[in-house]
């Protein structure tokens, strides 16, 4: 099977109408022409995990963001990038194809990504979740004792929270990656993976200090990209695995980047 | 305001100083209107006014009692500069939650999960409030501070961190410092600069740091890619994952010995605001001109 044909079985069982005009979801490197070995899901097409797949035998990386450091993995300025260089030319050696999943997954019922954010931080009832799942509800604890559940369920090192640790909390709206949703009165807790700080469209961050300032309990957890939206990586992995026949299909996540 | 309507005293106190030039609106102040147009024939150069600048809460007309310069005009800042009496803040950043700085009709057909910010919220009215209620006026400066040649927000970070001195070219962004660890030189920045959980590092804890970059704000990937091996630490307020966060961490993968070290937009950006009341001082005649950090609004789950 190639490369090709993978994305051909992917396109036949999606479900939803094929996207021809994305430029996020189209093959970043390899021939797609080639054989494929074996198949690796990870979020974020780091060096790292291109080295872990190679060493695994699996051949084609399929992920959900970008590979060079660019949504539109624009490449004209890189073209004498010496970490550019390096990195495609890793690819080259071992025979690699990268194709990206993006617009695809969130079109997706269900969306992957939301799916399996939503499990790995514990919240119940997000099994058929669509990319924006709504409020839902969990058992009513603090805001502190949330984020405390978070940390031990996801191992990040490195995640952000905002608000009264102490403030009361039953309601969740949780949007992974960049896609963080805005606070909204029916929501006590928002949960995103990136959003620009200040100066953005909703600035979750102040509104949420603000709010505590007037005693309002809500609460802001900032995942990170990573940590946000790469458990899903590997629910597609088990979905491409009821279609695609003999390759190995394996999840190898990208590392949670930061040390603090 | 004709001069004989302020005393023959205050006359004589503001004569020959740079506020005289201007007219005073009030008895004893100049009103808000009056002191940001003192600002921005300070600032001297061509004033944008069609940006993100200008007055976003509050009457204009009030009689300005004292001024806060901070990073961004959060509930805390505005509680502080109102129980010390300034009731002019001066915020580079938004006060109403956004660039729109402020309610907007929700754009057509935008899903409720995205749209912006509506006119009974109840954080913003309760924000306004006290802003109302305490005679406060809020104003943003942010496009006219950056461009002009008072501003130097660079060099504010820098002093900050203790390495005032240290800058390599004038009007860049490289300087030596004593060299450490890249751990050792994160706990500097953490206690230098009073951080919470917002900082994050990228790249090689061990690793050696004498020359680091400064970008407070909002790093790029044009200047990421162009610039981040000449450091063994680049220092800037925030970074879009996809982009910079994965580039530093491939520069590790990759044998690079540096760090990519984000401390949160609004960290990165007081101590600028700082270096703005410093200067502010030399418009607001005898007004007094106080800074307010924002602050690091991020903790860590425990």
């Amino acid at each position: 099977m190639t490369g090709r044909e993978v994305v051909e079985l992917i396109k036949q069982n999606i479900g939803v109408p094929w996207r021809e005009q994305s430029y996020r979801d189209t093959f970043k490197f390899g021939d797609p022409d080639a054989p494929v070995k074996g198949i690796a899901t990870t979020v974020m097409v780091t060096f790292g995990m291109l080295k872990r797949a190679n060493e695994a035998g699996l051949n084609m990386v399929i992920a959900h963001e970008d590979t060079y450091w660019n949504d539109r993995d624009e490449t004209k300025d890189l073209l004498e990038n010496p970490l550019y260089k390096k990195k495609i030319e890793y690819m080259r050696d071992n025979g690699m194809i990268v194709w990206r999943n993006h617009d695809h997954m969130h079109a997706m019922t269900p969306d992957y990504t939301v799916v399996g954010s939503l499990r790995s931080v514990g919240i119940k009832g997000g099994e058929n979740a669509t990319m924006r799942p709504g409020v839902l509800p969990i058992p009513e604890t603090t805001l502190g004792e949330f984020a405390s559940q978070v940390k031990r369920l996801t191992g990040s090192r490195a995640f952000r929270c905002v608000g009264d640790p102490k403030a009361k909390v039953s309601k969740v709206l949780l949007g992974p990656g960049y896609a963080t949703p805005r606070m909204s009165v029916e929501t006590d807790v928002v949960i995103g993976g990136e959003q620009q700080e200040a100066d953005g469209g909703f600035d979750n961050v102040e509104y949420v200090a603000d709010a505590a300032s007037l005693e309002m309990p809500k609460g802001l957890i900032m995942l990170g990209h990573v940590i946000s939206e790469q458990p899903g990586m590997e629910d597609l992995g088990k979905w491409m695995r009821t279609f695609i026949k003999g390759i190995p299909i394996q999840y190898v996540p990208a590392d949670e980047p930061f040390w603090t | 305001m004709k001069l004989t309507h302020i005393s023959r005293r205050r006359f004589v106190q503001i004569a020959g100083t740079a506020a005289a030039q201007f007219p005073l609106q009030g008895a004893d102040a100049p009103t808000a209107q009056a002191l940001i147009q003192r600002v921005q024939s300070a600032l001297g150069g061509e004033w944008q006014a069609d940006g993100l600048d200008g007055f976003k809460a509050g009457d204009p007309n009030t009689p300005v009692k004292g001024i806060a310069t901070t990073a961004m005009a959060t509930m805390d800042v505005l509680k502080q500069a109102s129980k010390a009496g300034a009731n002019l803040i001066v915020t580079h950043e938004p006060t109403f939650f956004g660039r729109q700085d402020g309610p907007a009709p929700p754009p057509q057909g935008a899903p409720a999960f995205f749209r912006a910010l509506s006119a009974d919220d109840p954080v913003y009215l309760a924000k306004k409030e006290f802003i109302e209620k305490n005679g406060l006026v809020v104003f943003r400066l942010h496009d006219n501070w950056l461009s002009s040649k008072q501003s130097d927000m660079t060099a504010a970070l820098a002093e900050a961190l203790g390495w005032g001195k240290r800058r390599v070219n004038p009007n860049d962004a490289l300087y030596e410092i004593p060299a450490a660890t890249a751990a050792e030189t994160v706990a500097l920045i953490r206690e230098k600069l009073n951080l919470r959980g917002g900082l994050r590092a990228v790249g090689d804890r061990t690793a050696v740091v004498r020359r680091v970059l400064l970008f407070p704000g909002f790093l790029t990937p044009a200047v990421m890619w162009k610039r981040y091996t000449e450091a063994d630490m680049t220092i800037t307020g925030e970074v879009r994952e996809w982009e910079n966060t994965f580039y530093a961490a491939d520069m590790f993968t990759a044998g690079e010995k540096r760090n990519l070290v984000t401390l949160g937009r609004i960290a990165s950006e007081d101590p600028g605001m700082r270096s703005c009341a410093e200067w502010m001082k030399s418009v607001a005649g005898d007004i007094p001109v106080r800074w307010i950090p924002a602050g690091d609004l991020y903790w860590r789950a425990v």
